[in-house]
C-alpha cells in the first residue's frame, strides 16, 4: 500500500472537570490513505467525534487537552503545530463537516458570505473568483438553484440544503482529507440517502481520503473501505470492511453486529449488549469492555490488551472466538 | 416587512392608548383647575364660568380630543407658574435633555459593549472580574448618589468640573456619565453573557474548521450574534434614559425637559406637567419603536421571510 | 481467599461502578450546598441584608426617639456625640432614629409593594401562560403596556396626577414591578407548558388548579424570586430617587432619599448628614442585588439569560 496521507499514533485526549482529567481519547492510532474511506463506528460517547476534533485540533480548550501521541500530516505533526499554521491546514488540507446541519452555520450572514470568507481565508483571490468558486463548490453538490442560495441566509434553507452547504464548504477547496462526523444523522432519511451519495460521489471524483464517523453500521459496510471500532475511547479493532463484517473477532464487535436488525433473515427480539459504555471517569483497568463481555477471562480483568496487527487487522482482545450465528 | 408594519401599528396604538392615559391621569385628578388662575376670593359663579370657558364641563373624552386638536395646531397654551409659552419651553428644554440623553445613549454603547466584549475574551481573569465588579457597583450604587459623589469628587475636591448648569461640553460630562451609568453596567453584564452564549454554539466550531482566526471569529461573527439582544434591548436603555434624566436633570441644574416637568408636578403647574408627560411617554415609545427598527435591520431572519 | 474469576470480578465491578455512581450522586448535592455556603456573593449579601433589616426592625425599639423632635440647641452634631449615636441635622433631629424610621419606609415600599407584585405577577403571568389565546393576548398587552415605561417616568405621572408623595411611589413600583415578574412569569409557564409532565398531568387529566399547583408553581417560584430580588434593588433606589427631588416621602416623614437631598445642603459643615443615609441605601441595594446573583448562581443557572432581560 502507499504511503498514509495521515497517521494517528497514540493520540491521547483529556477532559478535565471540577480538577479531574479523565481520558476521552486513549491511544488511539490510526492511517488515512488516498482514495479511501475510514469507517469510525461506536457507540455514542465512545471518543469518536473527539478523536475527530483532536485531529483537527478543535477541541475545547481550556476544558480538553491532548496529553500525548501526535499527528502526522506530510512531515508536520498537527499536535505540536502552531496554532498559526494549524489554521492553514483546516479548512484547506484536511476539512470537517458536522453533525448537526441546522445549528453548523453562522446565522448572521449570506451563505455566499460564509463561503467566500473561508476561501479568501486560504486563496488570494478576488471576491469575484471567490463567488464564482462558491457557486460551483454549490453546484457540484447540487444544491438546488445555487445563484439565489448564494444571497440566502441559512434559515431559509433546509436541514438537506444546509447540509449540502456544509459539504461544499469543506470541499470547495480541495482538501486532502474529510472528516464527516455523523453527517447524516440529524437528517430525514430520504435526505440522508442522496447527501451520502453526494458524498460519496465527490470523495471518488476527487481521489479525497475520508474519516466517515458514525453510528450507522449499514452506512459503514456500504460506503466504507475500512473499518475501525471505537470502544471507551480506544479502537478495539480495526480491519477492511469485508473482513469486520464477515468475521468480526472482537466480541463488542461482534455484539455491535448483532444487534442490527436483520429484517430479511428473522423476526423476534433484537440482540442488544447487555451493560452501559462505563462512565470515562470510571474505566476498567483491564479491559475496558470486560464488564459487559461474554467472554471474559480473569486475564481480560486484570491486564489492557494491546492492538496487534494480524493478517491485515488490528485486534484488542486477549480471547477472540469466531461469531457464533446467533 | 410584515414586522416592521406589525410594530408600528403596535406603536401608535402605545401612543394613543399612553396619550389617553397621560391626559386623563393628569386632568381627572389635577385638582380645581380654577384654583390656579383665579384669586382665593373667587366666587363659585366664577369658577362655573371659567370651567365653561375651559371646557372643563365638557365630557371628559371630548375634552381628551379638544385638547389633542389644541395641541395638534400648536397651541399648546402658557406656564400656570411664569406664563411662558409652553411651545416656546419644550423647544428649548427638549434641545437641552436631547444633547444630555444622546451623550449617555452613546456612553451606554460605546462603552459597555467593548467592555462586555472584553470581560468575555478574558473569562475568568482578573480584567474580567473586574469588569464584572465594577458593573454590579454600577448597578447597585443609585444615581442620585453618584451624582452627589462626583460633584463633591469633580467639583469640590479637585475642581475639574463645573458642579452643574448648562449647556457647555465641560457641564455635560458629569450628568451625562451618572445618566450612563446604570445602563453602562448592564450593557456589559448583557454583551458578556450573549458573548459567551454564542461562543458555544455549533457554528462557531464551523468557522473554526474553515481556518478562520479567533479574533475573526469572535470580532465578527460572534460579535454579530450578540448585537442582536443588545439592540433588541436598546429601546429599553432609552426609557431608562428618559426616566433617570428626571432626578439627573434636576440635581445638576441640566434645564431639560425632566427638570422642567419635576419642577411643574412639585408647583401643580398642570398645563406644563401634562405636556411635558406627554412628550416624554412619546419619547420613550419612540425609542422602543426605533430599537425595534434597529432589531429588524439587524436580524436577517427577520428581513427577509 | 480463592482465586479470582471472571464473574468475582464482574460482581466487584459492579459495586464499585455502583458505589462510582452513587458518589458522582450526592457529589452534585454537595456540589450545591459547597456552591450555596461558599458562594460569597449570597453569603455577604445576607449579612448585609441581616444588617439593614435588623436596623429598620429592631432600631427604633432600642435606639427609641421621636424622628421628628426638633432641637436646635444641638444641630449639625457628628456622630457618635454626645445623645446622638449617628449624629443630627441642621433642625437638630437624631439622624439614627430618623435613618431606622427610613430604612423601614424603603422597606416597606420596596419589598412590600414588589412582594405584593410578586403575587400578583405569578397569579397574572401563571393565567396568562397557562389559558393561552385571548386571555394570554389581552393580559400580555397590558404588561407589555405598563413594562415598556421606566419606572420613575410612571412614578411622575402618578405624582402630577394624584400629587407628590409615597401614594405615587407605591402605584409605580407595584404596578411597573408587577408587569416585570408577570411577563417572565408567563414565559416560564408557557415554555413549562411544553415540557412532557406538564403534558403528562393534562393528558391524565387532573384540574388545571391542580397541574398550576402542583406541577408549575414549584418550578416557577424560584425564578420568580430571584427575579423579584432584583426588582426589590429597582424599587429602592426610585424610591429614594423619587424621595431626593421631592416627588416620594413627604416630611416629616423620613426617607433615605430626602435625607441626603437635605444634608447635601450642609456637605461642607457635617458631611455625615449625607453620608450616612447615602451608604444606608448603597448597602440595601448591594445585598439585594448580591443575594439575587448569589440565589440565581446556586439555585438557577438557567436564568442567567433571563437576567439579561432584566430592567428597571
Amino acid at each position: 500500500m502507499a504511503s498514509p496521507l495521515l497517521s494517528v499514533r497514540d493520540l491521547t485526549t483529556v477532559i478535565r472537570t471540577e480538577g479531574i482529567e479523565f481520558e476521552v481519547v486513549r491511544g488511539v492510532s490510526f492511517d488515512m490513505y488516498p482514495n479511501e474511506i475510514l469507517g469510525l463506528v461506536g457507540e455514542s460517547g465512545c471518543g469518536k467525534t473527539m478523536t475527530a476534533l483532536s485531529v483537527m485540533g478543535l477541541i475545547p480548550s481550556p476544558a480538553a487537552r491532548i496529553a500525548g501521541g501526535e499527528v502526522r500530516f506530510g512531515d508536520r505533526d498537527l499536535v505540536s503545530l502552531p496554532e498559526r499554521e494549524m489554521r492553514e491546514v483546516r479548512g484547506d488540507d484536511i476539512s470537517m463537516i458536522f453533525q448537526d446541519p441546522l445549528t453548523s452555520l453562522d446565522p448572521m450572514f449570506s451563505i455566499g458570505h460564509l463561503l467566500t470568507e473561508v476561501i479568501r481565508r486560504h486563496r488570494s483571490v478576488s471576491r469575484p473568483e471567490a463567488e464564482a468558486m462558491a457557486l460551483q463548490a454549490l453546484a457540484e453538490v447540487e444544491l438546488p438553484d445555487p445563484e439565489t442560495r448564494m444571497s440566502q441566509y441559512p434559515h431559509q434553507l433546509s436541514g438537506g440544503m444546509r447540509q449540502r452547504v456544509m459539504i461544499a464548504m469543506a470541499l470547495m477547496l480541495d482538501p486532502d482529507i474529510l472528516i464527516a462526523d455523523e453527517p447524516t444523522t440529524a437528517l430525514d432519511v430520504t435526505v440522508q440517502a442522496q447527501i451520502l451519495d453526494r458524498l460519496l460521489g465527490q470523495q471518488r471524483r476527487r481521489g479525497m481520503s475520508m474519516l466517515l464517523i458514525t453510528h450507522d453500521l449499514g452506512v459503514v459496510a456500504a460506503v466504507a473501505d475500512r473499518v475501525a471500532v471505537m470502544y471507551s475511547g480506544e479502537i478495539v479493532e480495526q480491519a477492511p470492511v469485508g473482513q469486520l463484517f464477515s468475521d468480526p473477532q472482537h466480541p463488542y464487535t461482534q455484539g455491535l453486529l448483532r444487534a442490527v436488525p436483520q429484517t430479511r433473515h428473522q423476526r423476534g427480539a433484537l440482540h442488544t449488549i447487555p451493560g452501559r459504555v462505563p462512565p470515562p471517569q470510571f474505566v476498567p483497568p483491564g479491559c475496558p469492555f470486560s464488564p459487559r463481555c461474554s467472554q471474559a477471562l480473569v486475564r481480560c480483568w486484570e491486564e489492557h490488551p494491546e492492538l496487534v496487527p494480524d493478517d491485515g487487522r488490528h485486534l484488542r482482545c486477549f480471547n477472540p472466538r469466531p461469531l457464533t450465528p446467533a | 416587512m410584515r414586522y416592521l408594519a406589525s410594530r408600528t401599528v403596535y406603536m401608535l396604538v402605545i401612543l394613543a392608548i399612553s396619550s389617553v392615559a397621560v391626559f386623563y391621569a393628569i386632568r381627572l385628578s389635577g385638582g380645581d383647575a380654577t384654583a390656579a388662575r383665579l384669586p382665593a376670593s373667587a366666587t363659585e359663579a366664577d369658577r362655573e364660568t371659567l370651567r365653561e370657558v375651559l371646557g372643563l364641563n365638557d365630557p371628559i373624552y371630548q375634552q381628551y380630543f379638544t385638547y389633542m386638536g389644541r395641541l395638534l395646531s400648536g397651541d399648546l397654551g402658557n406656564s400656570l407658574t411664569n406664563n411662558a409659552l409652553i411651545s416656546k419651553m419644550v423647544v428649548e428644554h427638549g434641545r437641552n435633555s436631547i444633547i444630555l440623553g444622546a451623550a449617555a445613549f452613546l456612553l451606554v454603547f460605546l462603552v459597555g459593549v467593548p467592555l462586555g466584549m472584553l470581560a468575555s475574551v478574558r473569562r475568568n481573569t482578573l480584567a474580567d472580574q473586574g469588569i464584572m465588579s465594577l458593573s454590579v457597583a454600577g448597578m447597585a450604587v443609585p444615581n442620585f448618589w453618584l451624582a452627589l459623589l462626583s460633584i463633591w469628587l469633580f467639583a469640590s475636591v479637585l475642581r475639574w468640573l463645573p458642579s452643574a448648569g448648562c449647556c457647555e461640553p465641560r457641564q455635560l460630562i458629569l450628568p451625562a456619565i451618572v445618566l450612563a451609568a446604570e445602563g453602562t453596567a448592564l450593557t456589559v453584564r448583557m454583551t458578556r453573557s450573549a458573548m459567551l452564549e454564542n461562543l458555544d454554539s455549533d457554528w462557531v466550531r464551523t468557522l473554526r474548521a474553515g481556518g478562520l482566526s479567533e479574533s475573526r471569529v469572535i470580532g465578527k461573527h460572534v460579535f454579530r450574534n450578540a448585537l442582536i439582544p443588545i439592540i433588541s434591548l436598546a429601546g429599553l436603555r432609552i426609557g431608562q434614559i428618559v426616566g433617570y434624566a428626571l432626578i439627573v436633570e434636576v440635581i445638576f441644574g441640566w434645564p431639560g425637559l425632566g427638570q422642567v416637568l419635576v419642577n411643574a408636578v412639585l408647583r401643580r403647574d398642570y398645563p406644563v406637567a401634562q405636556f411635558f408627560s406627554l412628550v416624554l411617554v412619546v419619547m420613550v415609545v419612540l425609542g422602543n419603536w426605533l430599537a425595534d427598527l434597529g432589531y429588524l435591520a439587524a436580524n436577517p431572519r427577520l428581513r427577509k421571510t | 481467599m480463592t482465586a479470582p474469576t471472571p464473574e468475582s470480578y464482574l460482581a466487584d465491578w459492579d459495586r464499585r461502578l455502583l458505589d462510582f455512581e452513587e458518589s458522582q450522586h450526592i457529589s452534585v448535592f454537595r456540589r450545591g450546598m459547597r456552591n450555596l455556603v461558599r458562594n460569597r456573593l449570597l453569603l455577604s449579601g445576607v449579612i448585609l441584608g441581616v444588617l439593614v433589616v435588623g436596623a429598620g426592625v429592631l432600631g427604633p425599639v432600642i435606639v427609641g426617639g421621636d424622628y421628628e423632635l426638633i432641637n436646635f440647641s444641638n444641630i449639625h452634631a457628628v456622630p457618635f456625640s454626645e445623645d446622638a449615636l449617628l449624629g443630627t441635622d441642621h433642625l437638630g433631629r437624631d439622624t439614627a432614629t430618623r435613618l431606622f424610621v427610613a430604612i423601614r419606609v424603603s422597606l416597606a415600599v420596596a419589598v412590600g409593594v414588589t412582594g405584593l407584585a410578586l403575587v400578583a405577577g405569578l397569579a397574572i403571568g401563571t393565567v396568562a401562560g397557562f389559558r393561552g389565546g385571548w386571555t394570554d393576548r389581552s393580559l400580555s398587552g397590558v404588561m407589555d403596556f405598563i413594562w415598556g415605561f421606566p419606572l420613575i417616568l410612571v412614578a411622575v405621572l402618578f405624582a402630577g396626577g394624584l400629587g407628590e408623595g409615597l401614594l405615587s411611589v407605591i402605584l409605580a413600583v407595584g404596578l411597573v414591578n408587577m408587569a416585570a415578574i408577570a411577563r417572565v412569569v408567563r414565559g416560564e409557564v408557557l415554555s413549562l407548558s411544553e415540557r412532557e409532565f406538564i403534558e403528562a398531568a393534562r393528558a391524565g387529566g387532573l384540574s388545571n388548579w391542580r397541574i398550576i399547583r402542583k406541577h408549575l408553581l414549584p418550578n416557577i417560584l424560584a425564578p420568580a424570586l430571584v427575579l423579584a430580588s432584583y426588582y426589590v434593588a429597582v424599587a429602592i433606589i426610585a424610591e429614594a430617587a423619587l424621595s431626593f427631588i421631592g416627588l416620594g416621602a413627604q416630611p416629616p416623614l423620613p426617607s433615605l432619599g430626602q435625607m441626603v437631598a437635605e444634608g447635601r445642603n450642609f456637605l461642607q459643615l457635617n458631611h455625615w448628614e449625607t453620608t450616612v443615609p447615602g451608604l444606608t441605601l448603597v448597602v440595601m441595594v448591594l445585598s439585594v442585588s448580591l443575594i439575587g446573583d448569589g440565589l440565581r448562581d446556586v439555585f438557577d443557572p438557567r436564568l442567567r439569560h433571563e437576567a439579561k432581560g432584566l430592567e428597571s
